[in-house]
């Protein structure tokens, strides 16, 4: 229907002027939107883009931060995929980020459907469970040093306990077996409700009368969430996967403040060991190498899989 | 609605009129606050570390001749932030620095940058003893101002050796027979927080001085002419007594799961007897004591002949002046303040270390005594880290000592890194 509402074609095949298209580009940028957006395109560009692509080349030097800096050429990158703790790092990123996906978006998932239903606390419930996303993250990884308290009457292991499950008790922290699932499990714990507040959005998208449709037809609740939900939750699907990846591929903050990478390497970080590799060791060329990777990787990562899922949304 | 629309409208060039006045405000704003800020009339702008506030605190009362703009934060983050302004070249005009050489912020890394201002000339500077020279001073100049040194012991609850009825030992076998006497009782000998990561390396350097410097004092100079290695030394013996400790069951359970807080926290209340710290901490283990006099210190026998014992003492973090600062004689002035005795007698009380030169006012913590004969006995080394090359090389022992408690390394392994990460340029 609208393509007969189209201008004639006579008129847009005319070849236009370069000259009147360019006077058209430019008065298009000196339009009101640009006029907005300009003070904020301006700082962004002056604080993010131009230190983000300057520092590139520092990529290639060996500055440590304080003097002069030389020339080093791909000895960084070279270094770096023969450096067995940020291969150690990477696999550690990697399972993190995996886990991370994994679980916090299934229980957001639930989440989402608990509390999409009629239940009176839903408001409530949806408020409490959105709740530690606002936290801080570094204050949630000092609250949660307290519950993963090796002591065995102490937080979790207390619980455990008090519980009967006393033989569950764990050193969460402490165990370089563990430490990454414990990390794992703080991260999930603190953005599950942050999943679930997404999925909700795209819950309250799906119209009612296509659940009654099916009703009719005769599906079951699974056959409801299945066939009619899920096809049409995908562009929320596709959001949570994309922001919980590159969440995952960048944790920081938890690991820092939790276990600094420990014990010993156990849950190093690819983001841990750049901020090492700048401010506790002061090879800031070496760094910057590493951040240039972990951010192409990032880039590379949501770009396949912004691919892969807007595939399958229902338009 | 109207409004919108109507003679309120705003033109394009009253758009761009507009957002150019804002941005010219902005920019005058920010250069007023520059050069108000930067000029300063004496206002010197000060960054320590949290560990210096109290002394700094007190002494700043005491000095007139400029205003100071002072912060204080944890170490991690002024390393992060001082460091970064050093290499954008608006550091503050006095700020930490770490003694001699081994992390991002000492004294040696700094210097080397052309960085610090030079104190050479200040009278103080003539009382530093021979041997924590190093540790201040980079090709025979002084850059670095420390009031003096710490030492790490066994910090104890005298109510729990009580308990068991033991003294302070003077040998290593001493040692591990009050750990016993301790153990029996119920007690946990030696309370271990090794996941805050600077805690893991305590009981190494409460050793090495015997079982490494004592026997070798020209280790350091070996080290640094390839002519030694850590995993061919006495620090072999030293890992070695460390886990022996872990294997006869001297430490609280989970040792790197427990916090430094944690660590205080138990001996404080009684649960444990002891834990090996830095004398700079004592503070933090009296205010979560019921009373202060509970704790006391002594030193750590790393060997079975008590004349075979050395100390760790190494100089405690201390200040610098930026050497491209606009206020560098205004800094330098305060740390000639400093540097006078009765000034350096009240920092180091403050922060319970021994003063750098002592006089008769000097009043040393009752709990450091039995560390004195040491120190002016010549049987006393720096921290190990301050002779380091390169700051990978704590980490990296940060690191072998969790996986050795971990049980995923083993002595010559863990060795054989740190030589590694000391050979890095």
């Amino acid at each position: 229907m609208a393509s007969t509402l189209r201008p004639a074609p006579a008129k847009r095949a005319a070849p236009p002027d370069a000259a009147a298209h360019r006077r058209r580009r430019g008065a298009r940028f000196l339009s009101p939107p640009w006029w907005f957006a300009a003070p904020a395109l301006a700082v962004y560009a002056l604080v993010v883009l131009y230190p983000s692509l300057s520092g590139i080349l520092y990529a290639f030097t060996d500055w440590n931060g304080l003097g002069d800096r030389n020339f080093v050429g791909l000895d960084n990158f070279t270094k770096l995929f023969g450096d067995d703790a940020a291969r150690g790092s990477l696999v550690n990123t990697l399972l993190l980020t995996v886990a991370i996906v994994v679980v916090q978006n299934g229980v957001g998932l639930l989440l989402a459907l608990g509390v999409h239903t009629g239940i009176r606390s839903r408001t409530v419930l949806r408020v409490v469970f959105f709740a530690p996303a606002v936290v801080s993250p570094v204050m949630v990884a000092f609250l949660w040093k307290y519950i993963y308290n090796p002591s065995p009457d102490a937080g979790l292991n207390g619980i455990l306990g008090a519980v009967g499950l006393g033989g569950l008790r764990q050193d969460w922290l402490g165990d370089p077996d563990l430490a990454i699932w414990s990390i794992a499990g703080m991260v999930i714990w603190q953005f599950a409700g942050y999943s679930m507040v997404i999925f909700l959005a795209g819950l309250e998208g799906v119209p009612a009368e296509l659940h009654e449709a099916a009703m009719i037809d005769g599906a079951g609740r699974f056959q409801r969430f299945r066939h009619v939900t899920w096809p049409l939750l995908a562009p929320a699907v596709t959001i949570n996967l994309m922001l919980s990846t590159i969440g995952g591929l960048k944790l920081f903050d938890q690991v820092y403040a939790a276990t600094n990478g420990g014990p010993g390497h156990a849950s190093e970080t690819l983001s841990t060991v750049l901020y090492k590799q700048a401010f506790v060791f002061g090879n800031f060329g070496y760094s910057t190498a590493i951040a240039l990777v972990l951010a192409l990787f990032v880039a590379a990562v949501s770009m396949v899989q912004i691919h892969y899922l807007r595939g399958r949304e229902v338009a | 609605m109207t409004s919108s629309s109507g003679p309120a409208a705003l033109s394009r060039r009253g758009f761009l009129g507009l957002t150019g006045g804002v941005a010219a405000m902005g920019a005058l704003a920010a250069c007023g606050g520059t050069s108000g800020g930067g000029g300063g009339g004496g206002t010197l702008r000060l960054v320590a570390v949290a560990d210096q506030q109290k002394p700094l605190e007190l002494l700043l009362k005491d000095y007139a001749k400029s205003r100071f703009n002072a912060s204080y934060a944890p170490t991690d983050q002024v390393q992060t932030s001082v460091r970064t302004q050093l290499g954008a070249g608006n550091a503050p005009d006095v700020h930490v620095v770490y003694p001699g050489d081994g992390s991002a912020m000492s004294m040696a890394q700094i210097a080397q940058a052309g960085l610090l201002a030079d104190l050479s000339d200040q009278a103080w500077t003539k009382r530093i003893p021979e041997g924590l020279r190093p540790a201040f001073q980079k090709n025979g100049k002084t850059f670095l101002y420390s009031a003096g040194s710490s030492v790490i012991g066994a910090v104890y609850n005298k109510k729990v050796f009580q308990e068991a009825d033991v003294e302070p030992p003077t040998t290593w076998s001493g040692f591990l027979e009050v750990c016993e006497k301790i153990k029996k009782k119920g007690k946990v000998p030696i309370a271990l927080g090794a996941q805050t990561q600077w805690v893991t390396q305590l009981i190494t350097y409460a050793l090495v001085p015997s079982t490494v410097y004592a026997k070798n004092p020209r280790f350091d100079e070996q080290m640094r002419a390839g002519s030694a290695s850590f995993a061919n030394s006495g620090w072999t013996d030293a890992l070695e007594m460390y886990l022996e400790l872990q294997k006869r069951g001297y430490f609280n359970d989970n040792p790197n799961g427990t916090t430094f807080e944690q660590q205080t926290s138990m001996v404080a209340t009684g649960k444990a007897a002891m834990a090996i710290q830095v004398s700079a901490v004592l503070p933090d283990f009296r205010k979560a004591a019921t009373s202060a006099d509970d704790l006391d210190m002594f030193p750590v026998p790393g060997a079975d002949d008590a004349g075979g014992v050395w100390i760790p003492a190494g100089v405690v973090v201390g200040l610098g002046v930026s050497a491209r600062g606009k206020n560098a004689d205004a800094a330098k002035a305060f740390m000639e303040f400093l540097g006078e005795q009765r000034n350096m007698n009240r920092w180091a009380e403050a922060v319970a270390c021994v003063p750098l030169s002592r006089d008769a006012d000097s009043r040393i913590d009752p709990a450091l005594k039995s560390f004195l004969p040491f120190i002016d006995g010549n049987k006393a080394v720096p921290f190990m880290d301050q002779g380091w090359p390169n700051a990978e090389v704590q980490p990296a022992h940060f690191a072998a000592v969790q996986e050795l408690l971990g049980g995923r390394t083993t002595v010559p392994k863990a060795l054989a890194k740190l030589d590694e990460t000391y050979r890095k340029k």
